[in-house]
């Protein structure tokens, strides 16, 4: 702001000259201001804005962690009388499982192909299905091109954990990425080069980039 | 404050007013500066660069640069006087620091805005992901950029002639309160669907823990508000008490470290390029190009930053 008194003091003391323009830092001038009979110490405020500003920080953070640790406040989950007629009537695919799902238990992969065969039909009927809480207990990849299906939201969000699928499967590279480098590198070239030249020297992968770009979210943190 | 005679009455309880020297302001005016030119070209040299986010952090940068070199003149000017080569003349000199304090309030209003766009990008990026090409054209992005620019202008300018009037002071606490809200609000959004993502990507086999990731975004958001906070937040509430108790013994105490809030005006112009600018890998290869003259000791610094941060990144 502005920091420079028009008027400084001591000049104005010097009756009837004009007064010289003293550059200062402190622009406002009031009269001296009285420090007798103060109660409290005189940086009193100093200390309680510092330590209001690191405790409002420190408090942000561990809201933050929480919400690291903790479930996410915001699912929504489709209706409970939808969620418990998917749960009445799955398939009994199972058994027709892939080895990759030999891993699980049993009744996980039930839960899983009866809750996908009942979102393919829900998201179509309601078209914001929610999968948060149900995607912690599935393992299955394919769920997740089936997510695909429904409204723009879904699609997009869907879309961008499935653009996220290759970076988190296929390197150990790409899954350190997670979302610390997602918001903040530029995820298409991060993808594109392990070497950190060949995106800008390799004109054929640079023109790639914008349509790369176009798909996938820049990274952000 | 550099007149140490303001009061001829001196209390013994009195607030001095926190002097930093001189050499202080140059040396981090220089290196914010620096840093910030460096982004600048790097932006406009590589072609790869030339999208919505890096035009943002490319303006935010400009702004950083502006405020700098505006304190560094301001620096320059009274260190002049100090030493009495400077000729108060009266007009001329109030007409400089009209100009002066007018870029100031530009380039922190621009900060503010840039800042905030840039977390309005990143919020597009984040929920319309698939739309984010129609929605941020780079003609928008122009004319958001140019908005950006007149309106910081104009409230620069309105500022350094009116700065007596409360209601400018209120406006720009306001602002910054406002624009405050709107980082946290995006920011914290964003953690959370980041935060659902991690969770959904944590069920396919072979996956990394995710708490870690969303820790690390916890710690990457957390420094992001807290650069911010910590560096504004003295300076308007500054301002604050100037307008609510300026006769107030205690609110004096607290003005007379102006210079500090100052100098942390400045140092978020430094910080700034570390946490939006460097994070990104195409920019930092871009500077190893900038720099790297084969056989230079500077290029071989340059490249094993880049090893180490590889290194980390794996």
């Amino acid at each position: 702001m502005s920091e420079n008194s028009r008027i400084s003091n001591t000049t104005s003391r010097q009756a009837a000259s004009p007064p010289d323009y003293v550059w200062e830092y402190e622009y406002y001038d009031y009269e001296p201001v009285s420090f007798e009979g103060l109660k409290a110490h005189r940086y009193s405020i100093v200390i309680g804005f510092w330590v209001g500003l690191a405790v409002f920080v420190i408090f942000m953070f561990f809201i933050l962690t929480l919400l690291t640790k903790t479930g996410a406040p915001h699912q929504e989950n489709p209706e409970p009388s939808g969620k418990h007629h998917c749960m009445n009537s799955f398939a009994v695919d199972f058994r027709r499982s892939q080895e990759s799902d030999k891993v699980l238990s049993r009744q996980v992969v039930e839960e899983s192909r009866s809750l996908f065969h009942c979102y393919i039909n829900e998201v179509e009927h309601l078209g914001t299905a929610k999968l948060d809480s149900k995607a912690s207990g599935l393992k299955h990849s394919s769920l997740h091109t089936g997510e695909t299906l429904g409204d723009n939201k879904l699609d997009e969000e869907m879309n961008l954990a499935k653009f996220n699928i290759p970076n988190f499967v296929s390197s150990e590279q790409s899954s350190t990425l997670g979302d610390d480098d997602l918001l903040l590198c530029e995820q298409p070239i991060t993808l594109n080069n392990n070497a950190d030249d060949s995106s800008a020297s390799n004109p054929k992968t640079s023109s790639q980039n914008p349509q790369l770009r176009s798909q996938t979210p820049h990274g952000l943190f | 404050m550099m007149d140490n005679s303001t009061h001829v009455t001196v209390n013994t309880t009195d607030c001095e007013a926190v002097e930093i020297p001189h050499e202080i302001f140059f040396a981090i005016a220089m290196v914010s500066l620096t840093e910030n030119l460096l982004v600048v070209v790097a932006v406009i040299k590589n072609k790869n660069l030339h999208s919505p986010m890096y035009c943002f952090i490319c303006s935010l940068s400009i702004f950083n640069m502006t405020a700098s070199v505006s304190k560094t003149w301001e620096n320059i000017m009274i260190v002049f006087s100090k030493m009495g080569h400077l000729y108060s003349r009266g007009e001329l000199a109030m007409k400089m620091d009209d100009v002066m304090d007018g870029l100031v309030c530009m380039s922190f209003l621009g900060s503010i805005f840039s800042l905030l766009a840039i977390a309005v990008d990143r919020y597009i990026t984040v929920f319309h992901a698939l739309r984010y090409h129609t929605i941020m054209t780079m003609k928008r992005v122009a004319a958001i950029l140019a908005g950006i620019w007149i309106f910081c202008a104009a409230s620069g300018v309105l500022m350094a002639i009116f700065s007596h009037y409360t209601i400018i002071m209120t406006c720009f606490i306001v602002l910054f309160l406002i624009s405050l809200a709107l980082i946290m609000f995006l920011y914290v959004h964003m953690f959370l669907l980041a935060r659902t993502h991690a969770r959904k990507i944590a069920s396919l086999p072979g996956n990394t823990d995710h708490q870690k990731h969303n820790m690390k975004g916890a710690i990457t958001l957390a420094i992001l508000f807290g650069v911010f906070i910590a560096c504004w937040s003295p300076f308007f509430f500054h301002l604050l008490l100037i307008m609510i108790c300026p006769l107030n013994p205690y609110c004096e105490c607290y003005r007379s470290l102006f210079q500090v809030n100052v100098i942390l005006l400045m140092c978020n112009s430094l910080i700034d390029p570390f946490i939006y600018a460097f994070r990104s890998v195409e920019l930092r290869s871009t500077f190893r190009k900038m720099f790297c003259c084969s056989g230079d000791i500077f290029c071989h610094a340059i490249q094993c930053l880049q090893l180490n941060s590889n290194i980390r990144l794996q």
